[in-house]
């Protein structure tokens, strides 16, 4: 269980103030508990990399929607397209071949 | 491990700003979160940490120029959040299970005839689906300058404001509101990104002008400058005195001194009291009689007025 203080301890200068405007802006969404918020791992890797761009890259406040939105969908992009290829893999070879020769055809002429 | 220098792409004679600067760059570059896929980028990225995290401390890195600790900084743990130590967003975000931080139904069916329809076209670019979908971010907060009469924000109003781009906004000025609060506006700043997600707020900072009479004494009393006659002072009298409400009569009581203070009840802000605080305004012409009445007047009670700055 790690709540709001146990990330709050993991950097040197994140105010609990700011980090609850980053829960109402949606930006991190820890699970609401009674009396509180429970922050997962990926919650906590998500308010580093938060820390980061605002702390370490000067990321004004109101750009770091537009970044995140950027990365998550580059991210979706990256499941949808890893699901893509699985199923291509299930597939038998000669359709597999073809796949192959479809997605790259255009790129080499 | 590498020399930091030359992993900062710096020189040994580089300021703190030179340095900070070309680590910006570098880590914006290899941050792992934005270089999902690539495994080279996260190794890259602890070294310009691990570099930064020397050269950006002036003790280690004297220590390092002369020799004492190695490029790796040992001893201590190093300031900024181990990048050693931490897991990336991208290990979560870049699984193939879907996490929070996109819509449901992302992964819907359309969005793979789409893919297999934009590989028929022979590319992208004909690709739709992706676009915002499961990001959901309030919107930024919009930041705005009010300014509202002494009278108006001791007694409370609304007011009409005026945005960039040819809105109003109604703004209710709570009775009491002081120079420079902030007012929070629900809903009322730039629109949130992605379906359903809530506008942030307005925040609207308060300029209170001053008032020629009224001054401000705490959050609720109000302080009120009068004038009074050397005979309303000696003998008393009702004078008439603004109040934020309007004008009110006040009893002044006999030898009132300069400064002394009237409460006035409830005549303040929201329930505060408002204070008449009397000045003396002595005859400004010649007034022969009075000069000549003080020439042979004896008082009863003899004063010495300055008998507590004598050393």
């Amino acid at each position: 269980m790690t709540g709001i203080d146990d990330v709050l301890a993991l950097f040197r200068d994140l105010e609990p103030a700011e980090l609850t405007i980053w829960i109402e802006s949606g930006w991190v969404q820890p699970e609401r508990v009674a009396g509180g918020w429970v922050f997962h791992e990926i919650d906590v890797a998500r308010v580093r990399l938060i820390y980061d761009l605002r702390r370490e890259f000067e990321t004004p406040e109101e750009t770091v929607p537009m970044v995140l939105s950027l990365l998550d969908q580059v991210y979706e992009l990256r499941c949808t397209l890893a699901a893509v290829m699985g199923v291509i893999k299930d597939q038998p070879p000669e359709i597999q071949a073809a796949v192959r020769a479809a997605i790259k055809g255009p790129r080499e002429t | 491990m590498a020399d930091p220098y030359e992993t900062l792409g710096v020189a040994k004679t580089a300021t703190e700003d030179e340095i900070r600067a070309a680590y910006r760059k570098l880590a914006k570059q290899y941050h792992p979160d934005l270089n999902p896929g690539k495994p080279e980028a996260e190794e890259r990225f602890k070294a310009i940490s691990t570099a930064y995290d020397l050269l950006s401390d002036p003790q280690k890195r004297a220590r390092f120029d002369r020799g004492e600790i190695d490029a790796t900084g040992q001893e201590t743990r190093p300031q900024y959040s181990a990048a050693q130590e931490r897991e990336f967003y991208r290990r979560y975000a870049d699984q193939a299970g879907r996490t929070k931080y996109r819509s449901e139904d992302a992964f819907a069916p359309e969005d793979l005839e789409d893919i297999f329809s934009a590989f028929g076209s022979g590319g992208f670019g004909g690709g739709q689906g992706f676009g915002g979908r499961g990001f959901r971010a309030r919107g930024a907060d919009a930041r705005y300058l009010l300014t509202v009469d002494f009278l108006d924000a001791a007694k409370g109003a609304t007011k009409r404001l005026t945005l960039p781009d040819g809105k109003t906004l109604d703004v209710n000025i709570p009775a009491g509101l002081k120079d420079g609060q902030i007012l929070r506006l629900k809903g009322q700043g730039m629109p949130g990104l992605g379906e359903n997600a809530p506008a942030g707020d307005a925040l609207i900072e308060v300029r209170v002008t001053p008032h020629p009479v009224f001054r401000r004494e705490g959050d609720k009393n109000i302080v009120v400058e009068a004038p009074v006659t050397l005979q309303e002072a000696v003998q008393g009298g009702k004078i008439e005195v603004p109040t934020i409400e309007g004008p009110v009569f006040v009893t002044v009581p006999p030898y009132s001194q300069n400064g002394a203070r009237l409460r006035l009840r409830g005549r303040g802000i929201a329930g505060g009291d408002q204070f008449v605080e009397l000045k003396v305004v002595l005859p400004s012409g010649e007034e022969p009689e009075l000069v000549e009445f003080l020439k042979t007047w004896q008082p009863r009670h003899p004063q010495e007025p300055r008998k507590g700055m004598k050393p």
